[in-house]
Protein backbone atom coordinates (compact mmCIF):
# COMPACT_ATOMS: atom_id res chain seq x y z
CA UNK A 1 0.00 0.00 0.00
CA UNK A 2 2.48 2.68 -1.06
CA UNK A 3 -0.47 4.96 -1.81
CA UNK A 4 -0.49 5.67 1.94
CA UNK A 5 3.05 7.06 1.93
CA UNK A 6 2.35 8.91 -1.31
CA UNK A 7 -0.70 10.62 0.19
CA UNK A 8 1.30 11.40 3.33
CA UNK A 9 3.88 13.17 1.16
CA UNK A 10 1.12 14.85 -0.85
CA UNK A 11 -0.50 16.33 2.26
CA UNK A 12 2.85 17.78 3.38
CA UNK A 13 3.42 19.15 -0.11
CA UNK A 14 0.00 20.84 -0.13
CA UNK A 15 0.58 22.37 3.30
CA UNK A 16 3.92 23.77 2.11
CA UNK A 17 2.33 25.31 -0.99
CA UNK A 18 -0.56 26.80 0.98
CA UNK A 19 1.86 28.37 3.48
CA UNK A 20 4.03 29.70 0.68
CA UNK A 21 1.00 31.33 -0.94
CA UNK A 22 0.16 32.93 2.40
CA UNK A 23 -3.34 31.43 2.39
CA UNK A 24 -4.95 31.05 5.81
CA UNK A 25 -8.24 29.23 5.31
CA UNK A 26 -8.85 25.50 5.12
CA UNK A 27 -8.20 23.63 1.86
CA UNK A 28 -11.48 23.19 -0.03
CA UNK A 29 -10.43 21.27 -3.11
CA UNK A 30 -7.43 19.50 -4.61
CA UNK A 31 -6.92 18.60 -8.25
CA UNK A 32 -4.51 15.81 -9.08
CA UNK A 33 -3.52 14.11 -12.26
CA UNK A 34 -2.53 10.46 -11.91
CA UNK A 35 -1.68 8.74 -15.17
CA UNK A 36 -2.92 5.21 -15.83
CA UNK A 37 0.65 3.96 -16.10
CA UNK A 38 1.99 5.73 -13.02
CA UNK A 39 1.76 2.55 -10.96
CA UNK A 40 -0.48 4.38 -8.50
CA UNK A 41 -4.12 3.53 -8.16
CA UNK A 42 -6.48 6.53 -7.95
CA UNK A 43 -9.03 4.69 -5.80
CA UNK A 44 -6.35 3.72 -3.30
CA UNK A 45 -5.27 7.38 -3.23
CA UNK A 46 -8.87 8.43 -2.47
CA UNK A 47 -9.06 5.86 0.30
CA UNK A 48 -5.72 6.90 1.82
CA UNK A 49 -6.81 10.55 1.62
CA UNK A 50 -9.97 9.75 3.61
CA UNK A 51 -7.82 8.14 6.27
CA UNK A 52 -5.12 10.79 6.51
CA UNK A 53 -6.74 14.15 5.73
CA UNK A 54 -9.06 14.56 8.76
CA UNK A 55 -6.25 15.45 11.20
CA UNK A 56 -4.78 18.08 8.85
CA UNK A 57 -5.60 21.42 7.15
CA UNK A 58 -6.98 19.35 4.32
CA UNK A 59 -9.82 17.95 6.44
CA UNK A 60 -13.03 17.93 4.41
CA UNK A 61 -11.31 18.92 1.15
CA UNK A 62 -12.77 17.55 -2.08
CA UNK A 63 -10.34 15.41 -4.01
CA UNK A 64 -10.60 15.49 -7.81
CA UNK A 65 -8.40 13.07 -9.72
CA UNK A 66 -7.90 13.17 -13.46
CA UNK A 67 -6.61 9.85 -14.85
CA UNK A 68 -5.05 10.49 -18.26
CA UNK A 69 -4.60 7.51 -20.56
CA UNK A 70 -1.43 6.67 -22.45
CA UNK A 71 -1.03 6.20 -26.19
CA UNK A 72 0.58 3.16 -27.80
CA UNK A 73 2.24 4.10 -31.09
CA UNK A 74 2.95 1.16 -33.41
CA UNK A 75 5.98 1.25 -35.71
CA UNK A 76 4.56 -1.59 -37.84
CA UNK A 77 1.00 -0.48 -38.66
CA UNK A 78 1.11 3.14 -37.51
CA UNK A 79 -1.89 2.76 -35.19
CA UNK A 80 -2.14 5.15 -32.24
CA UNK A 81 -4.22 3.36 -29.61
CA UNK A 82 -5.33 4.85 -26.29
CA UNK A 83 -4.48 2.42 -23.52
CA UNK A 84 -5.48 2.22 -19.85
CA UNK A 85 -2.80 -0.25 -18.90
CA UNK A 86 0.64 -1.09 -20.18
CA UNK A 87 0.68 -3.35 -23.25
CA UNK A 88 3.61 -5.33 -24.65
CA UNK A 89 2.34 -5.34 -28.23
CA UNK A 90 0.18 -3.19 -30.52
CA UNK A 91 -3.53 -3.73 -29.69
CA UNK A 92 -4.34 -3.30 -33.41
CA UNK A 93 -1.84 -5.64 -35.08
CA UNK A 94 0.01 -7.42 -32.19
CA UNK A 95 3.40 -6.20 -33.43
CA UNK A 96 6.04 -5.79 -30.73
CA UNK A 97 7.74 -2.64 -32.02
CA UNK A 98 5.83 -0.03 -30.09
CA UNK A 99 6.45 3.11 -28.09
CA UNK A 100 4.27 4.27 -25.23
CA UNK A 101 3.57 7.98 -24.77
CA UNK A 102 2.34 9.60 -21.56
CA UNK A 103 0.27 8.15 -18.76
CA UNK A 104 3.11 8.15 -16.22
CA UNK A 105 2.54 11.58 -14.71
CA UNK A 106 1.64 12.10 -11.07
CA UNK A 107 0.88 15.78 -10.58
CA UNK A 108 -0.52 18.10 -7.99
CA UNK A 109 -2.35 20.52 -10.29
CA UNK A 110 -4.30 23.05 -8.22
CA UNK A 111 -5.29 23.76 -4.63
CA UNK A 112 -8.41 25.78 -3.74
CA UNK A 113 -8.28 27.43 -0.34
CA UNK A 114 -11.40 28.90 1.30
CA UNK A 115 -11.23 32.57 2.21
CA UNK A 116 -12.41 33.37 5.68
CA UNK A 117 -12.25 36.38 8.01
CA UNK A 118 -10.86 36.19 11.47
CA UNK B 1 -7.93 31.44 -3.47
CA UNK B 2 -6.70 29.07 -6.18
CA UNK B 3 -3.09 27.97 -6.04
CA UNK B 4 -1.71 26.58 -9.29
CA UNK B 5 0.93 24.15 -8.07
CA UNK B 6 1.52 22.16 -11.28
CA UNK B 7 4.24 20.08 -9.65
CA UNK B 8 5.07 16.43 -9.31
CA UNK B 9 3.61 14.52 -6.43
CA UNK B 10 6.59 13.10 -4.50
CA UNK B 11 8.55 16.22 -5.47
CA UNK B 12 10.18 16.12 -2.04
CA UNK B 13 11.39 12.54 -2.61
CA UNK B 14 12.62 13.36 -6.12
CA UNK B 15 14.57 16.38 -4.87
CA UNK B 16 16.20 14.45 -2.09
CA UNK B 17 17.01 11.65 -4.53
CA UNK B 18 18.78 14.18 -6.78
CA UNK B 19 20.71 15.41 -3.77
CA UNK B 20 21.73 11.83 -2.93
CA UNK B 21 22.86 11.27 -6.53
CA UNK B 22 24.96 14.45 -6.51
CA UNK B 23 26.50 13.49 -3.21
CA UNK B 24 27.37 9.98 -4.44
CA UNK B 25 28.77 11.31 -7.71
CA UNK B 26 30.86 13.93 -5.95
CA UNK B 27 32.36 11.23 -3.72
CA UNK B 28 33.03 8.97 -6.72
CA UNK B 29 30.50 6.40 -5.56
CA UNK B 30 28.33 4.50 -8.03
CA UNK B 31 24.88 3.81 -6.55
CA UNK B 32 22.84 0.74 -7.48
CA UNK B 33 19.27 0.04 -6.40
CA UNK B 34 18.49 -3.68 -6.32
CA UNK B 35 14.81 -4.58 -6.46
CA UNK B 36 12.76 -7.76 -6.77
CA UNK B 37 10.26 -9.98 -4.94
CA UNK B 38 10.90 -11.39 -1.47
CA UNK B 39 13.37 -14.25 -1.77
CA UNK B 40 14.29 -13.67 -5.43
CA UNK B 41 17.99 -13.71 -4.56
CA UNK B 42 18.99 -10.09 -3.89
CA UNK B 43 21.24 -10.73 -0.90
CA UNK B 44 22.68 -13.80 -2.58
CA UNK B 45 23.68 -11.64 -5.57
CA UNK B 46 25.29 -9.07 -3.27
CA UNK B 47 27.29 -11.82 -1.57
CA UNK B 48 28.45 -13.17 -4.91
CA UNK B 49 29.43 -9.72 -6.22
CA UNK B 50 31.33 -8.93 -3.04
CA UNK B 51 33.06 -12.32 -3.13
CA UNK B 52 34.25 -11.81 -6.69
CA UNK B 53 34.69 -8.05 -7.04
CA UNK B 54 35.05 -6.94 -3.43
CA UNK B 55 38.62 -5.67 -3.83
CA UNK B 56 38.11 -4.03 -7.21
CA UNK B 57 34.87 -2.22 -6.42
CA UNK B 58 35.30 -1.05 -2.80
CA UNK B 59 31.62 -1.76 -2.06
CA UNK B 60 29.32 -0.89 0.80
CA UNK B 61 25.76 -2.08 1.28
CA UNK B 62 22.53 -0.51 2.50
CA UNK B 63 20.02 -3.20 3.47
CA UNK B 64 16.35 -2.32 3.42
CA UNK B 65 14.02 -4.65 5.28
CA UNK B 66 10.68 -4.28 7.00
CA UNK B 67 12.17 -5.78 10.16
CA UNK B 68 15.30 -7.50 11.44
CA UNK B 69 18.95 -7.45 10.46
CA UNK B 70 19.40 -10.92 8.98
CA UNK B 71 20.58 -9.64 5.60
CA UNK B 72 22.91 -7.02 7.13
CA UNK B 73 24.52 -9.75 9.23
CA UNK B 74 25.16 -11.80 6.08
CA UNK B 75 26.96 -8.82 4.52
CA UNK B 76 28.78 -7.93 7.73
CA UNK B 77 30.21 -11.46 7.79
CA UNK B 78 32.01 -10.61 4.53
CA UNK B 79 33.77 -7.64 6.12
CA UNK B 80 32.02 -5.03 3.98
CA UNK B 81 30.54 -1.83 5.50
CA UNK B 82 26.78 -2.26 5.85
CA UNK B 83 23.89 -0.18 7.19
CA UNK B 84 20.54 -1.73 7.98
CA UNK B 85 17.37 0.30 7.42
CA UNK B 86 14.19 -1.01 9.02
CA UNK B 87 11.20 0.53 7.28
CA UNK B 88 8.81 -0.32 10.10
CA UNK B 89 6.17 -1.71 7.81
CA UNK B 90 6.74 0.48 4.76
CA UNK B 91 6.92 -1.60 1.60
CA UNK B 92 9.80 0.31 -0.07
CA UNK B 93 12.84 2.44 0.65
CA UNK B 94 12.66 6.17 -0.04
CA UNK B 95 15.28 8.86 -0.65
CA UNK B 96 15.07 10.12 2.92
CA UNK B 97 15.95 6.71 4.40
CA UNK B 98 18.89 6.31 2.01
CA UNK B 99 20.06 9.85 2.79
CA UNK B 100 20.13 9.05 6.49
CA UNK B 101 21.82 5.66 5.99
CA UNK B 102 24.49 7.11 3.67
CA UNK B 103 25.37 9.56 6.43
CA UNK B 104 26.91 6.77 8.46
CA UNK B 105 29.14 5.52 5.60
CA UNK B 106 32.58 6.88 4.64
CA UNK B 107 31.53 7.66 1.07
CA UNK B 108 34.99 8.98 0.15
CA UNK B 109 36.48 5.52 0.64
CA UNK B 110 33.88 3.69 -1.45
CA UNK B 111 33.50 2.92 -5.14
CA UNK B 112 30.14 1.17 -5.18
CA UNK B 113 27.04 1.53 -3.03
CA UNK B 114 24.68 -1.43 -3.34
CA UNK B 115 21.22 -0.72 -1.98
CA UNK B 116 18.99 -3.77 -1.41
CA UNK B 117 15.40 -2.56 -1.50
CA UNK B 118 12.53 -4.16 0.40
CA UNK B 119 11.39 -7.35 -1.34
CA UNK B 120 8.45 -6.12 -3.45
CA UNK B 121 7.72 -5.94 -7.19
CA UNK B 122 5.31 -3.01 -6.94
CA UNK B 123 6.05 -0.20 -4.54
CA UNK B 124 9.80 0.43 -4.99
CA UNK B 125 9.03 1.39 -8.62
CA UNK B 126 7.71 4.80 -7.55
CA UNK B 127 10.62 5.90 -5.37
CA UNK B 128 13.88 7.20 -6.79
CA UNK B 129 16.59 6.69 -4.16
CA UNK B 130 19.30 8.66 -5.91
CA UNK B 131 20.88 5.60 -7.48
CA UNK B 132 22.73 5.67 -10.81
CA UNK B 133 21.38 2.31 -11.97
CA UNK B 134 18.49 0.06 -10.96
CA UNK B 135 18.72 -3.70 -11.36
CA UNK B 136 15.55 -5.76 -11.14
CA UNK B 137 15.75 -9.46 -10.30
CA UNK B 138 13.27 -12.10 -11.41
CA UNK B 139 13.77 -15.66 -10.18
CA UNK B 140 12.75 -18.70 -12.22
CA UNK B 141 10.25 -20.04 -9.61
CA UNK B 142 8.25 -16.78 -9.79
CA UNK B 143 7.18 -17.54 -13.35
CA UNK B 144 7.84 -16.06 -16.78
CA UNK B 145 4.70 -13.89 -16.83
CA UNK B 146 5.87 -11.41 -14.19
CA UNK B 147 7.07 -8.68 -16.56
CA UNK B 148 3.64 -8.56 -18.15
CA UNK B 149 1.95 -8.50 -14.73
CA UNK B 150 4.21 -6.00 -12.93
CA UNK B 151 5.41 -3.82 -15.80
CA UNK B 152 6.23 -0.61 -13.95
CA UNK B 153 9.23 -1.91 -12.03
CA UNK B 154 10.73 -3.56 -15.11
CA UNK B 155 10.12 -0.57 -17.35
CA UNK B 156 12.22 1.75 -15.19
CA UNK B 157 15.17 -0.63 -14.65
CA UNK B 158 18.54 -0.52 -16.41
CA UNK B 159 19.19 -4.24 -16.13
CA UNK B 160 17.27 -7.45 -15.52
CA UNK B 161 18.88 -10.40 -13.78
CA UNK B 162 17.04 -13.68 -14.17
CA UNK B 163 18.08 -15.55 -11.03
CA UNK B 164 18.01 -19.22 -9.97
CA UNK B 165 18.69 -20.25 -13.56
CA UNK B 166 19.82 -23.64 -12.23
CA UNK B 167 16.15 -24.36 -11.45
CA UNK B 168 15.04 -24.13 -15.11
CA UNK B 169 14.70 -27.93 -15.47
CA UNK B 170 12.05 -27.93 -12.73
CA UNK B 171 9.82 -25.12 -14.01
CA UNK B 172 7.98 -24.22 -17.20
CA UNK B 173 9.84 -20.95 -17.53
CA UNK B 174 10.64 -19.50 -20.92
CA UNK B 175 13.76 -17.33 -20.81
CA UNK B 176 12.97 -16.25 -24.38
CA UNK B 177 9.59 -14.89 -23.33
CA UNK B 178 11.11 -12.93 -20.45
CA UNK B 179 13.84 -11.50 -22.67
CA UNK B 180 11.27 -10.54 -25.31
CA UNK B 181 8.96 -8.87 -22.77
CA UNK B 182 11.88 -6.92 -21.30
CA UNK B 183 13.02 -5.82 -24.79
CA UNK B 184 9.59 -4.29 -25.34
CA UNK B 185 9.39 -2.46 -22.04
CA UNK B 186 13.01 -1.43 -21.68
CA UNK B 187 14.83 -1.83 -25.00
CA UNK B 188 18.15 -0.54 -23.67
CA UNK B 189 18.25 -2.74 -20.57
CA UNK B 190 20.86 -5.49 -20.24
CA UNK B 191 19.63 -8.98 -19.36
CA UNK B 192 21.75 -11.35 -17.25
CA UNK B 193 21.21 -14.99 -16.27
CA UNK B 194 22.44 -15.85 -12.79
CA UNK B 195 22.86 -18.93 -10.70
CA UNK B 196 24.18 -18.88 -7.19
CA UNK B 197 24.64 -22.65 -7.45
CA UNK B 198 27.07 -22.51 -10.38
CA UNK B 199 28.24 -18.90 -9.99
CA UNK B 200 27.16 -18.31 -13.59
CA UNK B 201 26.45 -14.71 -14.63
CA UNK B 202 28.17 -13.03 -11.67
CA UNK B 203 31.24 -12.09 -13.71
CA UNK B 204 29.07 -10.57 -16.45
CA UNK B 205 27.01 -8.44 -14.11
CA UNK B 206 30.12 -7.33 -12.20
CA UNK B 207 31.88 -6.39 -15.46
CA UNK B 208 28.82 -4.43 -16.54
CA UNK B 209 28.69 -2.55 -13.24
CA UNK B 210 32.39 -1.70 -13.51
CA UNK B 211 31.94 -0.46 -17.07
CA UNK B 212 28.86 1.60 -16.18
CA UNK B 213 30.63 3.11 -13.18
CA UNK B 214 33.73 3.91 -15.24
CA UNK B 215 31.64 5.55 -17.98
CA UNK B 216 30.39 8.17 -15.56
N1 LIG C 1 18.74 -22.75 -6.46
C1 LIG C 1 19.05 -21.48 -6.24
N2 LIG C 1 18.66 -20.88 -5.09
C2 LIG C 1 18.97 -19.59 -4.91
C3 LIG C 1 19.68 -18.83 -5.87
N3 LIG C 1 19.82 -17.57 -5.42
C4 LIG C 1 19.24 -17.54 -4.20
N4 LIG C 1 18.72 -18.75 -3.89
C5 LIG C 1 18.02 -19.12 -2.64
O1 LIG C 1 16.85 -18.33 -2.53
C6 LIG C 1 16.59 -18.00 -1.16
C7 LIG C 1 16.43 -16.52 -0.98
O2 LIG C 1 17.63 -15.83 -1.32
P1 LIG C 1 17.97 -14.38 -0.78
O3 LIG C 1 19.24 -13.96 -1.45
O4 LIG C 1 17.94 -14.34 0.70
O5 LIG C 1 16.76 -13.55 -1.36
P2 LIG C 1 16.38 -11.99 -1.13
O6 LIG C 1 15.86 -11.51 -2.42
O7 LIG C 1 17.55 -11.28 -0.57
O8 LIG C 1 15.21 -12.10 -0.05
P3 LIG C 1 14.55 -10.93 0.84
O9 LIG C 1 15.67 -10.02 1.28
O10 LIG C 1 13.92 -11.65 1.97
O11 LIG C 1 13.56 -10.25 -0.04
C8 LIG C 1 17.76 -18.58 -0.36
O12 LIG C 1 17.37 -19.79 0.19
C9 LIG C 1 18.83 -18.75 -1.42
O13 LIG C 1 19.73 -19.77 -1.10
C10 LIG C 1 20.08 -19.51 -7.09
O14 LIG C 1 20.69 -18.94 -8.00
N5 LIG C 1 19.73 -20.81 -7.21
MG1 LIG D 1 17.65 -10.07 1.13
ZN1 LIG E 1 0.25 -2.14 -35.00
Amino acid sequence: MHELSIVEALIEQVETEVDRAGARGPVARLKLSIGRLSGVNADAVRFAFQLLAPSTRLAGAALEIDEPKAVCVCAACGARTEIEELVLSCPACQAGKITIDGGREMLLETIDVDEFDR
Amino acid sequence: MKIVAAQKILKANDQLAEENRRRFSAAGVFGVNIVGSPGCGKTTLLEALIGRFGDALAPAVIEGDIAGSIDAERIDALGVPVVQINTDGACHLDAQMVNAAAGSLELGQLGLLLIENVGNLVCPAGFDLGEHRRIVLLSVPEGDDKIAKYPAIFRGSHALAITKIDLLPHFDFSVDRVVADMRRLAPAARVFQLSAKTGGGVAEIGDWLQAEAAAR
